[in-house]
């Protein structure tokens, strides 16, 4: 009983001490918050009402004054596309071989992940010169869908291979053993076992990589460029969402009121990714560990 | 390079035809690609969707990255076309360039800066430093916010040219690239000072950002005093090749340069050239 109210006053003592760092702490959240919702809104506010079918479908007109930004969306696709179906297998293998394959403490483990650390803070206008030197250049793809996406996919590896595999590492060593015990193959216990455990690594990862390339506009002003065409193969050139919205709101006048359309839709579609990522990770990937 | 493809027939057939390109629409094909001045970009982008759509086996990619790339973009032969916002260099006499617009450059102030006009050697004293308080200039007691260009822009170096400063005395607070950076850079300090495309400016004056178009010389900013030569800095909007245009590429230029396009420039506020 004495123990008991001793607990109870120490709780109490305790409360009123941690009122301050709670109301630090939730503060901060709040103006995280506020920031979201004021830019969000302020996007909203000055672009909702340009949005519509003929938005969405229609090729711009007048340098973009007027008219859609069909084409345009059709080449973010396509570039994004690129991006990951290149990014992905390379990310996933190479995060794998850091947490399975190779040990922790390792010169060559810590050297891979000290350089990716280093890759991941490189400012994207340099991924853009890189990308314009190699792909545009040497590999003769010039200013083209392929040339952009595969300058993204390099600027989404490190972030992708690193969150996947700290999403393997929170796999606690029992998983393996687990497996081990019961005869599972290296292959299986990977695949079947591991890689649904990493889920939420792989598609925080994911949503990083993509929110990063879509939103992307210094690598891709010299990979994949500036043409607002329809692209009708992946060697043409295509302008991402966000260097339109760049263009309208820096060196078009009068663009204003499109580039807050076109950001509303950029935002939009980050947040669709975000939702769809957290639900693959919840539910799809997830299941698969209870079927086994 | 890929770029190239399709040159060769183009010089066959669409040679022997130059002057009369509309009647044989359909033999032109190939691919252009043209890279340069951010100024002269969604001008050019216009004037080629126009060609694209008179000619449907052409393709002209329009590509910006800053007028001195527009130059070594051709010398790398990266692109067929480059677009220079500015006179070319001593350096670059190799070029041949064919100008297709003009335009001018604008001081700009914020819209409640009391200044009206600013001598040449204000101008040039408040960009080197010599002067950092408007109440020098007979304006309120504020220090100013320098607004200058990227290096390798045109209108920088046109800028300099006509200041005849060198771009390593300025001392700017603030570094923009494009024209409608300039005018919201401007619009968004009451204490700045720019200079943007004439074109720019008046469009943004006109529908009510606030900033204003300095005269420069007593001349008003507009683009009727460019189209009458009165203001003083102006400049040419140039397409520039590495040597002789031929094929497809002269066609472009030619379309570039004819009444066909004269209502595009005047779309996108620049003014056309004196016949």
């Amino acid at each position: 009983m004495r123990e008991a109210l001793k607990l109870k006053g120490i709780r109490m003592r305790n409360s009123k001490r941690e009122r301050w760092p709670k109301v630090v702490v939730w503060s901060a959240a709040i103006l995280i918050s506020t920031v979201f919702f004021l830019i969000l809104s302020s996007i909203v506010w000055h672009g909702i009402g340009q949005i519509s079918w003929e938005f969405i479908t229609a090729a711009p007109e007048n340098a973009g004054r007027a008219g859609g930004i069909g084409p345009i969306l059709v080449s973010t696709g396509l570039i994004l596309g690129v991006a990951i179906a290149v990014a992905l297998p390379i990310g996933l293998g190479t995060a794998i071989l850091l947490s399975e394959f190779t040990p922790r403490e390792s010169i060559f483990g810590t050297m891979v992940r000290r350089s990716l650390d280093i890759l991941a803070g490189v400012p994207s206008i340099v991924f853009g010169l890189f990308g314009f030197v190699l792909f545009s250049n040497i590999l003769g793809l010039g200013f083209s869908i392929l040339s952009g996406g595969l300058t993204l996919a390099c600027m989404v590896l490190p972030i992708l291979i690193r969150s996947t595999e700290e999403g393997f590492r929170s796999a606690t060593e029992e998983y393996r053993i687990s497996a081990a015990s019961v005869g599972l193959s290296k292959t299986t216990t990977i695949f079947r076992i591991l890689l649904p455990a990493a889920a939420p690594g792989l598609s925080v990862g994911l949503i990083l990589g993509v929110g990063r390339a879509i939103a992307e506009t210094a690598a891709l002003l010299y990979t994949s460029g500036y043409v607002d065409r329809m692209p009708t193969s992946l060697l043409d050139s295509g302008r991402a969402l966000s260097i339109h919205i760049f263009d309208l709101s820096m060196n078009v006048a009068g663009g204003n009121e499109k580039a807050y359309a076109s950001a509303l839709v950029l935002v939009s579609i980050l947040v669709v990714i975000n939702i769809v990522s957290f639900y693959i990770s919840n539910n799809w990937l997830r299941r698969r560990i209870t079927i086994i | 390079m890929i770029l190239a493809i399709g040159l060769i027939p183009v010089l066959t057939t669409a040679l022997a035809h130059a002057d009369s390109n509309a009647e044989n629409a359909q033999e032109l094909n190939g691919k252009l690609v043209i890279t340069g001045s951010s100024t002269v970009a969604p001008l050019v982008s216009e004037i080629a969707k126009r060609f694209e759509a008179q000619h449907s086996d052409v393709r002209i990619d329009v590509q910006m990255g800053g007028s001195s790339r527009g130059i070594s973009d051709v010398k790398q032969k990266i692109s067929d076309i480059g677009m220079v916002s500015r006179a070319l260099k001593e350096n670059e006499k190799n070029i041949m360039a064919f100008p297709i617009a003009l335009d001018g450059i604008t001081m700009i102030v914020h819209k409640s800066n009391p200044i009206d006009e600013l001598k040449n050697k204000e101008i040039v004293d408040i960009y080197t430093g010599k002067i950092t308080n408007w109440s020098e200039v007979g304006g309120n007691d504020a220090p100013i916010t320098v607004v200058s260009k990227a290096e390798g822009r045109g209108t920088l170096d046109l800028f300099i040219k006509y200041f005849q400063i060198k771009s390593s005395d300025i001392k700017p607070h603030v570094i923009i690239g494009d024209n409608e950076q300039g005018v919201k850079t401007v619009s968004g300090n009451k204490n700045s000072i720019g200079f943007v495309s004439v074109g720019t400016a008046e469009y943004d004056a006109g529908i009510g950002i606030p900033i204003k178009p300095l005269p420069l010389n007593g001349v008003a900013a507009s683009t009727e005093n460019i189209r009458n030569g009165n203001f003083p800095l102006s400049r040419k909007l140039n397409l520039v090749t590495n040597a002789k245009p031929d094929g497809l590429a002269e066609i472009f230029i030619e379309f570039a340069n004819s009444k066909e396009v004269a209502d595009i420039i005047e779309e996108q506020y620049f003014v056309t050239t004196p016949e």
